[in-house]
Order: structure tokens, then C-alpha cells, then sequence
């Protein structure tokens, strides 16, 4: 099993390289947005904490779900059938996880790094930060893998998935901003225990459902 | 179906005059609005009742591909929205007279408002697929997938935080409730009339899907 999740995410890669195109699309876009946001607050700059972590995650977000949308869409239809012969649906939707994951860290950080750079920085507490947004891109792409698959089903609809995801998602940014906001501060593991247990119970959720609703959704 | 009919008259009858007539604790800044307690509590009981029935049938019919499963689970998240829109307007109602307004930024109402969101989701994406098994598989998947969130959303995430809210400490209100039997000599009666009544409904409009689908 854990073979083929490789050499799925394998292919994926190879794809996602020859057509480096969409790739540098979500990049772009993430700039773009921050760079809008940085005129937007000239010329003052972002002075409170408050819309520092709420822009920044609303950045993160829509730039997922744009990011997020493809990971399905470019599956033609003639693989599709190709891999309903080669796969189970556990394998395909595990490499989906995992693509989604790694793609959503490239641009957590990116936005992070463009962010700061722009926008000064609020946080203190770093290796903290870095960590949440780490666990924020888990949550993330666990969130809207199976929100994608299920807007692959109804076709060329990119809009349904953003009007899917946004009430899904929002326990899971609310949970984000919060701990982003205690990260500005020194960090104290009591100050955070109880929001990060609900997080990662919410990941467990998430991936439970996920594992078990694509199987039924893939089958035609 | 006949006895949940008849329990539900029964109950929502009592409910009505027993609600408004009875003696009940006062308090301050309550006062009469208390009484919205037997109307706006268990429009949520109610809710979230249809909803997990709808959650629960959907499952059903993604594991046995049954169609029937998938009216009902459709019928059911239907009528529960329209008990979450009646609870959503009597808490408005009741705010403005104890708060002073509409809306706040409070954690349950927040949930709540998210709810509903999840489930005007699942209507537009009924409505934007075409085929007949397609739509019920996808919006079926969606249904369970959105519920299983629904659930921390309501539950869990508003405890963790200070709540203006009734029944989590701030105001002291309603935590009388857990004490006063005066209140739960309503209360509970009303809470079963109002889930009777959203079976009643759901019911109903059950037989008129059936029959426009026959035709």
C-alpha cells in the first residue's frame, strides 16, 4: 500500500513539474493578494495583532482552496478509470492527503515569509508559530481533500468547493487564529493545551470521515 | 405516527398555555423573557434531532444505495433547517430585549449561524447536480462529512471560551433552569412536543415528495 501512495505522490510531482504553470499560479497568487493588502494599509502599515493574524489566515485559506481544487481536477477522465482497476480508494485518497499536505505547507510558508517581509511581524514565539502552521496546513488539507473530490463529482464547478469548504473549515480557522494570536505573546504550554487537543481531535475526525466517505464517493 | 400526532397536540397545547400562564422565577433583567426558554431552546433540540436522523439516513443510503433512504435524509435536513431558521429568529427576539441586540459576536451564535451556512451548502449543491443517483451519492457524502464538523462546532467550541450566552456560566440566568422544577415542568414537555411536531412535518412532506415523484 504504502508503495503505490509513493508512487502516486511520485507521479503527481512529475506532473506538477511539467506543468510548473499552476504551480507559480497559486505562488502568484498568494503574492499578489499580500502585495494588495500591503498597499491597502499604507501607509501606516498593519498595526494590531488582531488583523495581522486574521489577514494572514484568510491569505492562507482562499489560496488553498485555489490551490486545493486542482489536486482532482487534473486527473483526466481516462486515468480515472485506470485507476480504478490499479488502486484501492484508501491509497488514492492517503496520496491526496499527503500532496494536499505538502502543498499547503509550500504555501503556508511562502505566505509567511512574503508576510513578515511586508507586513512586519507580530510573533514571538517562533518555534511555536512555525509548528502551529505546520498543524494549521494538516488541518487544512485534511479539511478539503474530500470537499475537492466531491466537487471533481459535479463538473468544472471551482466555486462550489469554496462555498462547500467555508462553513467546514471555519471551526478549524477559528481554533488557527486564536492560538496564532496567544503565539505573539512568551509561549506557555498551559495557555494552549486545551484549543491544540481540540485540533488534533478535530484532525482525527476529519481524516476518519475522509478515509471512510471516498470510498463510497469513488465508486461509479 | 398516529401517537407522535396525537403526544404532539397534546404536549404543544399544554406548552402554549402552560408557558404563558404559569408562575415563573424572576429574575433580573430576565423578567418575562424567561419564557422563552418552552420556544427557543427547543427549536435547537429539534434541529439538531432532524439533523442527526438526516445524517444517519445518509449514511444509510451510501452503504445500501438504497434512493428511498436518500429522500428521507433530504426531507429530514429540510425541515431541521427550518427549525434552526425559527430558533436563530426567537433568540434574536429574545436578545434584543436582555442584551439589547440583534447580534453579537458570541460563540454559540457564531455555531449556530455556521450551521446553518453548512446546510444552504448541501441545498445548493442538491440543486446543482442533474443526475438522479449522482446528486443523492455526492450530496450524501457531504451530508455526513458536514455533520460530523456540526458537532464540535456546536458542542465543544463554545464551552472552551466564555459565553454570553445562557447555560455557561456569565450570566446568570438560566443555570437556574437546572434547579427550578417549576421551569422543567415546561420545559421537558415542550422539548418532546416540538421534536414531535418536527417528525409530523417531515412526515407530511415525505408522502407529497413521494407522490410528485410517482407523477
Amino acid at each position: 500500500m504504502i508503495s503505490k501512495i509513493f508512487a502516486i505522490l511520485y507521479k503527481d510531482f512529475k506532473i506538477e513539474i511539467n506543468q510548473s504553470h499552476l504551480f507559480f499560479s497559486v505562488g502568484l497568487y498568494v503574492i499578489s493578494s499580500i502585495y494588495i493588502i500591503y498597499i491597502s494599509y499604507q501607509p501606516t502599515g498593519i498595526l494590531s495583532l488582531e488583523h495581522w493574524v486574521s489577514i494572514f489566515w484568510v491569505i492562507i485559506l482562499f489560496s488553498s482552496i485555489s490551490a486545493v481544487s486542482k489536486s482532482f481536477f487534473q486527473e483526466s477522465g481516462n486515468r480515472n478509470y485506470y485507476y480504478y482497476y490499479v488502486l484501492s480508494p484508501d491509497e488514492l485518497i492517503f496520496s491526496k492527503l499527503i500532496y494536499n499536505f505538502l502543498f499547503i505547507v509550500f504555501v503556508t510558508f511562502l505566505t509567511f515569509i512574503i508576510f513578515s517581509f511586508l507586513l512586519g511581524n507580530f510573533i514571538y514565539s517562533f518555534s511555536f508559530f512555525l509548528s502551529l502552521l505546520l498543524v494549521g496546513a494538516l488541518s487544512i488539507s485534511n479539511c478539503l481533500t474530500l470537499i475537492s473530490a466531491i466537487g471533481h463529482q459535479v463538473k468544472n464547478n471551482s466555486i462550489l468547493i469554496s462555498v462547500l469548504s467555508f462553513p467546514v473549515i471555519i471551526p478549524i480557522l477559528l481554533l488557527l487564529i486564536r492560538l496564532s494570536k496567544i503565539s505573539s505573546s512568551e509561549f506557555s504550554w498551559n495557555l494552549i493545551q486545551d484549543d491544540f487537543y481540540l485540533l488534533i481531535l478535530l484532525n482525527i475526525i476529519l481524516v476518519a470521515m475522509t478515509k471512510i466517505l471516498f470510498g463510497y464517493l469513488w465508486r461509479n | 405516527m398516529r401517537y407522535i400526532k396525537i403526544l404532539c397536540v397534546l404536549l404543544l397545547t399544554f406548552t402554549a398555555t402552560a408557558g404563558i400562564l404559569f408562575e415563573v422565577p424572576r429574575l433580573p433583567i430576565l423578567n418575562e423573557t424567561i419564557r422563552v426558554l418552552y420556544f427557543h431552546v427547543p427549536m435547537w433540540f429539534t434541529m439538531i434531532f432532524l439533523l442527526l436522523l438526516s445524517s444517519v439516513n445518509a449514511y444509510r443510503f451510501i452503504s445500501t444505495k438504497n434512493i428511498k433512504y436518500d429522500l428521507i435524509s433530504y426531507n429530514y435536513a429540510h425541515v431541521g433547517v427550518y427549525f434552526g431558521v425559527l430558533g436563530i429568529l426567537t433568540g434574536m427576539v429574545w436578545a434584543n430585549y436582555t442584551w439589547g441586540t440583534f447580534w453579537t459576536n458570541d460563540p454559540k451564535l457564531n455555531g449556530s449561524a455556521i450551521g446553518l451556512l453548512i446546510y444552504f451548502g448541501y441545498f445548493i449543491l442538491r440543486n446543482s447536480i442533474e443526475d438522479e443517483s449522482k446528486k443523492a451519492k455526492v450530496s450524501s457524502v457531504y451530508s455526513v462529512f458536514a455533520f460530523s464538523m456540526l458537532i464540535p462546532l456546536i458542542f465543544i467550541l463554545p464551552r472552551l471560551t466564555d459565553s454570553l450566552h445562557p447555560g455557561n456560566g456569565g450570566n446568570p440566568g438560566f443555570n437556574v433552569y437546572d434547579l427550578n422544577s417549576q421551569l422543567r415542568i415546561v420545559f421537558y414537555p415542550a422539548v418532546i412536543g416540538f421534536i414531535c411536531l418536527g417528525l409530523w412535518i417531515a412526515d407530511v412532506k415525505h408522502k407529497l415528495l413521494k407522490i410528485t415523484n410517482k407523477r
